[in-house]
């Protein structure tokens, strides 16, 4: 019965991540990609595609700019970097993946392989301290008034 | 009126001094006569707050302009409703706003607790006064909104034309009342922490107050977000600006408590994780508060900003520090009875979901102060925009939502082979055939795909809970189904209001994960008569009208929506021009089903040629944003209702009036 329960549970989740495989397949960048790894200088803190301003001083020129980078052939790394030299790197809606910008990628990440860590170490703790083994349970929180003890049991056993 | 309130503020401001000074002592040295003064003191200061806002509000509705807040912040042709909204739509009157929603939380807390927890109440006192001493010292000396102008203009200013709109009369009450109601629990953790009784006693007083500002947290989120779908017209309503994750941030912490609170409630666990948690929600808020107003960070929500930066950095140095301090102190009082039996268990799972939530306010946070980071150290400005957040909190986002499935239903102690199988085998199933059935049919998006399956998935769980519970109170009762749901609930508030919760979060999921990947748009310029094809609709202009007041100006395009060559619909999106302050707003227009929103904005319009600039977006499954945070609402108030005094519990055989009735 586990090992059934086991291989389903994992055949559940093999199969999850060979659809999510499937599904993410690379799409060539387009100039809305583009725009949006772009910022307006105009003020309203959105991205060059997402601007609405229409007679917007920053975002119409540089949508042109980025549709002239790409007429010359250009891939994106080469696009951002060319309007990253030209206007500077508050140009670019996230920050690049590299020297001391890579802290705003990873350091979220860190936290987190960290905290994970942490619970780890106190759930290997916690597990070892617990009690002396008790009857698992396969209901919710344990019933605190007769009704509810009542209510549990029915529950338990329309279950089986 | 006006001077009458100015002088409310100021006895306000000694009488919360005095009550904190008074509460102290009187709990320092355990003096009922001090306590009491100190409470009286309190409530003075929650009805002179009360005079003062009457005060500006009759300056606002009597059209005083020698008053430079109403001078500034409204004119004779405001709306009423937009008169009374000026009353947050300025630094002075939204601090005073502040001010009269603490003060008037602190009078309920003292009504609340006349008899119980008299040993917690003099430093809660202390520090809700002090926090309100604070908020008071602002609007007293720093940004006064009763100053006089040395003349009277012949007309105000208006309030901005962007805040003129229903959602704003409503969206920033409630992320007030939200960010107000964290300091309740936060007092009563640091008044737990101060005479070190340490039990669940502050959890449990606190656990409404908790709900409520995480209740009014999701709606001040939730209409900020329509109010940005709506006037800013650029077809989202989330862009992840600084004040935006401010009021996120809060939110997400908060979560992590209501759900970590629990561990405390049932094992007597994470009480030092849910001190911090408490705290670090409070310091959210005024954290939020402090970058609205410092403009220390570029913002949309730049027409509140002001020198009050270094005020609030000190109020939040000074929380912190007391905090922190507290906490330390008291540690060795914090000891818990930590015991986990296994990782697969319902505790495991909601630490998990902690590390989730707050890993995400570490994220958003991380990426808000980012700009200021790297340009101290290198010197250098950078943007961290809306694609740096959404690819950092997409994946953290459907970790939750798989949690979220799991954390409520998985065994307490230790989940069996068995408990695992009963309770997820099905909606694991029924999440991935829901995943291989949009592949088949063409959805190619990856976090879309794990995000309907997911979605499924918690769905299916809670559907099953419903139908578990409905089935065993129908065997048991003898009742009809609609009865044994209803009553279902009211037995068990806490769980199934919960679970009504999470299917409003899985509405608002639904929605984000539309918006995000099928999104449609379209820029085109036309002249009457011209059309063009979007999503499953044609949108024709057939030319624009006008209208004036003294108040606004407006131009409508016509838009005529078809579907299968036949119209179903006119849109009118709008150019205003409002006249004080001149200021043109883009007014959009919107069809909108469950299933999609055509959202349509007039861009430009050129009287010369008759041709107007349009701009549709497609915008799929964004209505479960509206109906995700009803259903969410719904669901915090059937937690939150209280009880019905304890009866006795109903008489009962064994075996169910159903099967008695059949026996016999």
């Amino acid at each position: 019965m586990r090992i059934a329960t086991a291989r389903a549970l994992v055949v559940l989740v093999v199969s999850g991540v060979l659809l999510a495989a499937a599904a993410s397949q690379a799409e060539p960048p387009s100039a809305q990609d583009i725009e949006e790894s772009l910022t307006c200088q105009c003020g309203c803190g959105l991205t060059v595609h997402s601007c609405n301003h229409l007679q917007c001083e920053s975002a119409i020129p540089l949508r042109a700019e980025v549709r002239e980078q790409m007429a010359l052939g250009k891939d994106k790394p080469t696009i951002l970097k060319y309007f990253a030299d030209k206007y500077g790197e508050k140009i670019l809606s996230s920050p690049t993946a590299k020297g001391f910008n890579l802290l705003a990628w990873t350091m979220p990440f860190v936290l987190l392989g960290l905290g994970g860590l942490f619970i780890g170490l106190f759930v290997v703790r916690w597990t070892r301290h617990a009690a002396a083994p008790r009857r698992p349970t396969d209901a919710g929180p344990r019933p605190t008034s007769p009704y509810d003890k009542i209510f549990e049991q029915e529950l338990k056993s329309f279950d089986e | 009126m006006v001077d009458v309130g100015a002088l409310a503020l100021a006895i306000a401001w000694v009488l919360a001094l005095y009550a904190v000074g008074v509460s102290f002592a009187g709990g320092y040295l355990r003096r009922r006569d001090l306590i009491a003064s100190a409470e009286h003191a309190a409530l003075a200061v929650w009805a002179l707050v009360v005079i003062a806002t009457a005060g500006l509000l009759h300056g606002l509705a009597s059209h005083d302009f020698n008053l430079e807040y109403v001078a500034h912040y409204s004119s004779s042709t405001l709306p009423l409703s937009y008169t009374i909204a000026a009353l947050w739509g300025g630094q002075a009157g939204s601090l005073l706003f502040w001010t009269l929603l603490l003060t008037s939380m602190t009078a309920v807390v003292l009504l609340q607790n006349r008899e119980r927890n008299r040993e917690l109440m003099p430093y809660v006192i202390t520090v809700l006064m002090a926090i309100a001493v604070f908020f008071l010292s602002m609007v007293n000396f720093i940004t006064p909104p009763f100053t006089r102008l040395a003349f009277t203009p012949a007309e105000g200013r208006d309030l901005n034309p962007l805040l003129q709109n229903y959602w704003m009369t409503i969206h920033p009450p409630a992320l007030y009342l939200g960010f107000v109601a964290c300091a309740i629990p936060f007092a009563f953790a640091v008044a737990a922490l101060i005479t070190g009784r340490l039990d669940t006693t502050w959890i449990r007083t606190t656990r409404r107050w908790t709900l409520g500002a995480w209740f009014f947290l999701s709606l001040g989120n939730l209409f900020g977000a329509m109010w940005a779908y709506l006037v800013l017209g650029w077809g989202g309503y989330w862009a992840w600006d600084p004040v935006e994750n401010a009021a996120f941030m809060p939110w997400l912490t908060c979560s992590a408590f209501l759900h970590s609170v629990m561990i405390q409630e049932k094992k007597n666990m994470l009480k030092v994780w849910n001190m911090v948690l408490v705290m670090l929600t409070f310091i959210l808020t005024i954290f939020g508060t402090f970058l609205t107003r410092s403009g220390v960070i570029s913002s949309v929500h730049s027409f509140t900003q002001s020198g009050l930066g270094p005020f609030f950095m000190g109020f939040l140095a000074l929380t912190v520090v007391v905090s922190v301090g507290l906490l330390l102190w008291r540690l060795p009082l914090l000891k818990s009875e930590n015991e986990l039996d296994s990782m697969l268990s319902r505790e495991a799972a909601f630490l998990l979901n902690n590390l989730v939530l707050v890993g995400m306010t570490f994220a958003v946070f991380w990426g808000t102060v980012f700009p200021v980071i790297s340009e101290a150290v290198r010197g250098v400005k950078i943007t961290v925009g809306p694609p740096f957040f959404n690819k950092v909190n997409t994946p953290l986002g459907l970790v939750l939502l798989l949690l979220m499935g799991v954390g409520p239903i998985i065994a307490w102690r230790r989940a069996t082979a068995r408990n695992l199988q009963h309770n997820f085998l099905l909606p694991g199933l029924l999440g991935l055939v829901g995943g291989v059935a949009l592949f088949a049919v063409g959805f190619r998006h990856f976090y879309a795909l794990v995000s309907f399956s997911l979605c499924i998935f918690v769905v299916a769980t809670i559907a099953m809970e419903f139908y578990r519970g409905l089935r065993a109170r129908q065997a048991m009762m003898d009742e009809s189904a609609v009865t044994a749901l209803v009553r279902l609930t009211a037995k068990n508030r806490r769980r199934y209001g919960g679970y009504v919760v999470h299917i409003g979060v899985v509405m608002i999921y639904l929605a984000i994960t539309g918006t995000s990947a099928f999104r449609e748009e379209k820029q085109i310029t036309l002249k009457p008569g011209d059309s063009f094809a979007i999503g499953r609709y044609t949108l024709r202009y057939d030319g624009v009208e006008s209208s004036d007041t003294p108040h606004i100006g407006s131009l409508k395009a016509r838009m005529a929506v078809l579907q299968n060559g036949k119209q179903i619909d006119t849109l009118l999106p709008e150019k205003r021009f409002y006249k004080k302050p001149e200021q043109p707003t883009t007014e959009v227009a919107i069809r909108s089903t469950l299933q999609t929103d055509l959202y349509v904005v007039l861009g430009s319009y050129d009287q010369a040629s008759n041709m107007a600039t349009i701009q549709a977006y497609i915008n799929p499954l964004v209505g479960f944003l509206g109906w995700g945070g009803l259903v969410l609402a719904l669901g915090t108030l059937v937690t939150i209702w209280p009880s019905a005094a304890p009866r006795r519990a109903p008489a009962y055989v064994p075996g169910g009036a159903g099967q008695r009735a059949a026996a016999e």
